[in-house]
């Protein structure tokens, strides 16, 4: 028993290692294109995950999630240009994004599979109209009411956006677990298995995927909010766009939908390939594209399909997960 | 600009462009129909259809509805392949699958349009491309008639399809109910490749009117995906003339909606409508 | 040779994902004779006929249909191959009319080419039917969906014909008119295996019967065996019944 307990220590050490040497990373002078792609990982880890919640877990499909994000984010650049601190902006734009997520859950969830993609699909690119015309508060960078500068962010260190979004990464993941460990996920579960039945189960079908729905819309748009804090400025078309959709969907899908560690493989693998092939945008995206066909056919399970066919990694995932 | 005099201009745009919406739309509205799939690809194969007819212009003169007589077998094939290949092995692993797949179709196309031709923007122009005719003391485009004639002609073809031949049969019972189908001895494998190879015919023909209408970029795909989804949500999935009507609909909506609020809300409006649409009827006005 | 068996089933074992439906299930048919299958609604009734019409397969045992193993086949092959099944709730398609729902039913390459026969033959079985060949499927009543269901089926040119729960929802009397169909129908040389709830009229209809219950066979043997067997009579009448 004794041995086994160490063991178990013992592999969870190169682990801790990674985490603690990534929450260093700005203080130990890595140069600022690791830290950007760094932080990029943990923006879409955060986001990845809850996609993963939703179309893993839940059997939501989201296309939606642009709009959180778009929405999180213009309400921090408002909040900026109204006098608001930035993190009242931050929460303040997680805010808006559950509650959006509260209001169109009910037509929304009326809709069954196909048309609930379908409905999500839409809501994105409705709202990119919206902000393209509407102007709620001065200033424009292009267009109508088109873009905004974020307000009042000199004062706030790389090192500090930095770290909120390494929180909220790693956030995510222990998020993830204590959701699928609870009695949510457990219902979730059994929505998934057979709707009908888990509802004359008691199982509160409506309810669980309305929790479900605007968790994944309050940590998105955290998320999102602490992207653009970053970035400094928000615009419609950049935002309110479906490549959100397909990156997420890719870090899920390659990593492996409906596991715990898939997003977090996955967005690792998603990263790197923007990384490695920045110069060539169109290829990426080509071979992105191609990965994912081949994946769903070969390997649905994602690259943690592939591992977990290897004893010595479930070996791992055992020792990690208790 | 609003509301200033004239309706019937709008109003016939509206018709006429909703023609094309519809020759957009019929594609996907048989594919979900029979199949129950969203295909996310579907504007990129639309898309697809508009280089298709860009190639053989430049490569061989030809003009671009000449041309559909070699990319429409073409296409055909492509579209048997894709269902039999990719899509039909999707239903079978799990939920998402599909939807996924279309997906990776999508950036697929995307981003080997963009390879190969460039993000700049194309356009079909032929020697009528700007010509217009009139009705009246008001004068429309003349890609416009045509591409309102070609959406009626497919959308009849399709109707006359599905309801004469004993394939069209097919595809119309199974997508009523899959595994009766089944037990009458129809091989749903194929007669799911045979719908989507029909669906990429009128995706190709589509294309090349498209192309004749609006200039077109890879990226193009997304934005007529959303316009095909709202006709489909509208008319009804799985209904050819629903669709049709739906597209109609769709056509004068943006119209109106710009000449009441201004162009740049006109596709806005167009959203709201298929939202509330959906929420409040989602089979639209002919869906089962 | 005639008591070689059309239909031999040898110990299947078929499952739903996780979920066992049949154990070790053995079935034999044939030819000419009807056989029934009867068993309460968890039995596995429609898992068997779902797993002879090649809609599920079984994880062990065999399927033979004329010698032949089947057990692996697509849905289609097996309709041409010449089993049909009548599937419960009837699953007719709502939106076309009669005619076309019979006309499918000879899609299969063989029946094509004598789909006007067989439709003359079918229209002979039920003249409603053809009555009301025009009319769309889903505005008949429960007994002309549950003939044109039937009919369907005949249009394949059957040489065994599954029939899912034929007199479910529907009265006696068009019950009584549905047999006698399918009396016409034993007489063309079709074998029939049919799947009730209705213990005593199957009893009735039968040369003979299985009982499955949860996934087993429990019993088999001639309608009057049957008839006479203890058990049966205990657990489904409790009173004397096959007294004809």
């Amino acid at each position: 028993m004794k041995l086994k307990a160490t063991r178990s220590k013992l592999t969870l050490i190169p682990l801790a290692a990674l985490i603690l040497v990534l929450a260093l990373l700005p203080l130990i002078g890595a140069p600022q294109s690791w830290l950007l792609y760094a932080f990029l990982f943990f923006i879409y880890l955060a986001m990845a995950n809850m996609w993963n919640l939703l179309a893993g877990y839940s059997g939501l499909i989201s296309l939606c999630q642009p709009a959180f994000l778009g929405l999180a984010g213009y309400t921090l650049a408002i909040g900026t240009w109204v006098g608001l601190p930035w993190w009242a902006g931050l929460l303040g734009g997680a805010t808006v994004a559950a509650l959006f997520a509260l209001l169109i859950s009910v037509p929304v969830f009326r809709l069954s599979g196909i048309y609930f993609a379908i409905g999500t699909l839409v809501v994105p690119e409705a709202l990119r109209m919206v902000f393209y015309l509407w102007r709620p508060v001065g200033g424009q960078m292009q267009g109508a009411g088109a873009g905004y500068m974020i307000k009042g962010t000199g004062g706030v260190s790389t090192h500090l956006i930095y770290w909120l979004a390494f929180v909220l990464g790693i956030g995510s993941i222990f998020l993830m677990k204590r959701v699928l460990k609870s009695k949510l996920g457990l219902g979730l579960a059994a929505i998934r298995d057979n709707e009908r039945t888990a509802a004359s189960c008691g199982v509160s079908v409506f309810k669980l995927k309305l929790y479900t729905f605007i968790i994944a819309a309050l940590v998105t748009g955290l998320s999102g909010a602490v992207y653009y804090l970053y970035q400094g400025y928000i615009e419609p078309s950049a935002t309110f766009n479906v490549r959100w959709t397909m990156t997420l969907l890719l870090a899920t899908v390659i990593g492996g939908i409906r596991t715990e560690e898939g997003p977090f493989i996955g967005t690792i693998v998603v990263v790197f390939l923007y990384f490695l092939l920045a110069r060539y945008a169109g290829y990426s995206l080509l071979i992105q594209g191609m990965i994912l066909i081949g994946l769903m056919l070969l390997s649905p399970q994602g690259i943690v399909g592939m591992l977990r066919r290897s004893r010595y990694y479930r070996y791992l995932a055992q020792c990690v997960s208790t | 600009m609003m509301g200033s005099g004239d309706i019937i201009t709008p109003l016939v745009m509206g018709i006429l462009l909703g023609g094309l919406y519809a020759l957009i739309a019929l594609g996907l509205s048989m594919v979900f129909g029979v199949m129950r799939l969203i295909n996310l690809a579907h504007g990129d194969l639309v898309i697809l259809g508009s280089y298709g007819g860009y190639a053989l212009m430049t490569l061989l003169g030809l003009d671009p509805i000449v041309g559909l007589v070699i990319s429409i077998p073409l296409m055909f094939l492509l579209g048997f392949a894709i269902q039999k290949y990719l899509m039909g092995r999707a239903f079978g692993i799990s939920s998402e699958a599909p939807l996924i797949i279309a997906f990776g179709i999508s950036l697929v196309l995307q981003n080997a349009n963009q390879i190969l031709w460039t993000p700049l923007s194309r356009a079909l122009n032929t020697s009528y491309s700007n010509l217009s005719f009139s009705i009246g003391l008001r004068q429309f485009p003349l890609t416009y008639l045509l591409d309102f004639t070609a959406g009626i002609i497919v959308m009849l073809a399709l109707r006359a399809f599905l309801i004469h031949t004993y394939l069209g049969k097919a595809i119309t019972a199974a997508s009523q109910d899959k595994k009766a189908a089944q037990l009458m001895g129809i091989n749903t494998k194929r007669v799911y490749g045979y719908a989507f190879a029909i669906a990429m015919i009128s995706a190709a023909i589509a294309g090349v009117f498209l192309g004749m209408t609006f200039p077109f970029t890879p990226t193009s795909g997304v934005s007529f995906l959303t316009i095909a989804f709202g006709t489909v949500i509208i008319g009804g999935l799985g209904s050819m003339l629903g669709t049709f009507i739906g597209g109609i609909i769709l056509g004068i909506v943006q119209t109106l909606g710009g000449y009441f609020f201004g162009p740049a809300s006109q596709m806005l409006i167009v959203y709201v409508i298929v939202l509330v649409v959906l929420a409040i009827r989602p089979q639209g006005l002919f869906g089962r | 040779m005639s008591d070689k068996p059309l239909l031999r089933i040898t110990n299947i074992d078929v499952f739903h994902g996780t979920f066992q439906a049949l154990w070790d299930v053995s079935v034999e048919i044939i030819r000419g004779e009807t056989l029934a299958l009867i068993g309460a609604n968890t039995s596995g009734k429609t898992t068997l006929l779902d797993t002879i019409s090649g809609l599920l397969h079984p994880a062990k045992g065999t399927i033979e249909f004329e010698g032949k193993d089947i057990a692996w086949l697509d849905p289609y092959q097996i309709v041409e191959l010449g089993i049909t099944q009548v599937p419960e709730g009837r699953r007719i398609f709502p939106d076309m009319s009669v005619l076309d729902n019979l006309l499918i039913g000879s899609y299969n390459g063989s029946a094509r080419s004598k789909k006007s026969q067989n439709l003359e033959k079918v229209y002979q079985h039920f003249p409603r039917l053809q009555e009301r060949r025009k009319q769309i499927a889903k505005t008949l009543s429960g007994g002309e969906q549950q003939m044109l269901a039937i009919g369907r089926g005949l249009m394949a040119d059957p040489k065994l014909m599954l029939i899912d729960e034929m007199s479910l929802g529907l009265a006696p009397i068009v019950i009584d008119e549905l047999f006698k169909a399918l009396e016409q129908i034993k007489e063309r040389g079709i074998t029939i295996l049919f799947v009730e709830q209705n213990v005593r009229r199957t009893l009735k209809e039968a040369d003979r019967a299985y009982i499955l219950e949860t996934g087993r066979v429990a019993l088999s043997g001639t309608a009057t065996e049957l008839c006479e067997e203890d058990r049966v009579k205990k657990a489904y009448f409790g009173v004397e019944v096959c007294g004809v």
